[in-house]
């Protein structure tokens, strides 16, 4: 029953890591839209982050499945899952992101500019790892998030520990048992996780003091 | 200062608008190569914005600037600057600001080498030489693999100005250096600048320190509500201002 059980984490680390991957490249586009220039793309940037953050996963993973289904895209259960939750992953990471941009003054955009550094320069080497080294915790935190998030493709039919606890339980009413197993695993994934993410913090912090 | 030759540098017709405000209205100024130029005036008198305006940080409403062979003119009817030629007129012209801007993740050492790799195409070994070389000139040689955050604003000031002496410009543009600054840590920057000034680099400096001005600059620029009411040298601007406002500002910061 255990090792059944845990055959299923293999879906829970790929649709996790998936669909966190692919969550924060979009999530740069996501960030770019919503600190842009053009007051269109602003705005435009400004509902998508609001519309998927306004509907709960659960009903945004059946309008996916079921409801592409519908009008012909009809996706398995897994491609359903990634592309929900690298969605929904792209518009709290944008928006994570644009928290860390903020943070970032306008000085080092124009000392950069005016040493001749290209725009891509800027982006790569001045923003970013500043960017990346504010936001870590809380995109560690939202991964934690996310990994939780992911136990409801059992509902479409993902194969994921959760949705083996359930067989497992209908076919021999050992729920606590079975659920135990499936919650043990997700502590066991999460608290490494939240551990690492301080510690990096904590890094960043010592080795260059932010003023 | 010789009258006869074309300025290194010169803006002409600057003007700015910011919506419906006029902050720039129509600067004209040159500048020699070696010399040094102040600019003063109370706040809010657009001195920044000008100096912001040269190396395009700021894209003036319209205008002409001409550096060296390098000419653009901005306004309707232009385009806007190419990459190339911002790029070309941004490797000619360094700038230091109020508030330093090092970058925080990078070294003394990283900030002072990135844009001569990047820009310049100096490879590490050149870069790194250059670099130490800029910091021995400012005193912080032994700063070199700290980062900013362990530095005083003195010393981000004079590794700041390492940072764009290290692309060898042609002109260095100053926006308030000292502003952010003890007085006494700024005499520090000023004599760092002072050096500079003896060695023939080619100066803009928005200042409020007047006893700059006067010992360095070659000419001072009195701008008042976006305009240059009152040009000259120093001693003459300093002891018998013509101009209502210029009289107002220096009897304000002079104490007198």
């Amino acid at each position: 029953m255990v090792l059944y059980i845990l055959q299923g984490l293999i879906w829970t680390v790929i649709i996790t890591v998936g669909s966190f991957a692919i969550g924060s490249l979009l999530g740069v586009a996501v960030a770019g839209a919503r600190t842009a220039a053009s007051k269109i793309v602003r705005v435009l940037g400004r509902i998508y982050v609001e519309i998927i953050r306004s509907v709960p996963p659960l009903v945004w993973l059946f309008l996916v499945f079921f409801g592409l289904a519908e009008i012909g895209l009809k996706l398995t259960p897994f491609q359903a899952a990634m592309l929900t939750f690298s969605v929904i992953a792209s518009a709290y990471l944008g928006e994570i992101y644009r928290g860390g941009l903020a943070t970032l003054g306008r000085g080092q955009i124009e000392a950069s500019n005016s040493l001749g550094l290209s725009r891509l320069d800027l982006l790569v080497r001045i923003v970013s790892p500043q960017v990346f080294r504010t936001v870590s915790p809380s995109m560690v935190t939202y991964g934690i998030g996310l990994m939780k998030d992911s136990a409801l493709a059992s509902t479409i039919g993902v194969v994921e520990m959760t949705f083996r606890a359930n067989q497992v339980t209908q076919n021999t009413g050992q729920g606590l048992a079975a659920f135990a197993i499936v919650g043990g695993a997700y502590l066991l994934l999460s608290i490494p996780l939240g551990f690492w993410a301080r510690g990096v913090d904590e890094k960043m912090r010592k080795k260059y003091v932010v003023n | 200062m010789s009258e006869t030759s074309a300025p290194y540098l010169s803006a002409k017709n600057i003007t700015k608008d910011f919506g419906e405000t006029r902050v720039l209205d129509d600067v004209s100024m040159g500048i020699n190569s070696g010399d040094v130029i102040s600019i003063v005036g109370p706040s809010g008198a657009g001195k920044s914005t000008f100096l912001r305006c040269i190396n395009l940080l700021e894209t003036p409403t319209s205008g002409l600037l001409e550096i060296g062979d390098f000419k653009i003119s901005i306004g309707p009817g232009h385009k806007s600057a190419t990459k190339k030629e911002l790029s070309t007129l941004r490797r000619n012209v360094g700038m230091v600001f109020q508030s330093f801007n090092l970058f925080p993740h990078l070294t003394v050492m990283e900030n002072i080498s990135l844009a001569q790799k990047r820009v310049l195409g100096r490879n590490d070994d050149e870069a790194k030489e250059r670099a130490m070389t800029l910091l021995d000139r400012v005193g912080l040689r032994d700063k070199a693999d700290q980062y900013p955050g362990r530095c005083s604003g003195g010393q981000q000031q004079r590794v700041a100005i390492a940072r764009s002496l290290s692309l060898d410009p042609k002109v260095m543009l100053f926006d308030e250096p000292t502003s952010a600054l003890d007085p006494e840590v700024g005499a520090e920057i000023l004599s760092v600048m002072k050096e500079l000034a003896n060695e023939g680099m080619t100066m803009m400096v928005v200042t409020h320190e007047m006893g700059f001005a006067r010992e360095v600059a070659d000419t001072v620029h009195v701008m008042v509500d976006g305009r240059v009411v009152e040009s000259g040298n120093p001693e003459k601007i300093m002891n018998d201002p013509e101009h209502p406002r210029t009289r107002k500002f220096l009897g304000a910061v002079l104490g007198r």
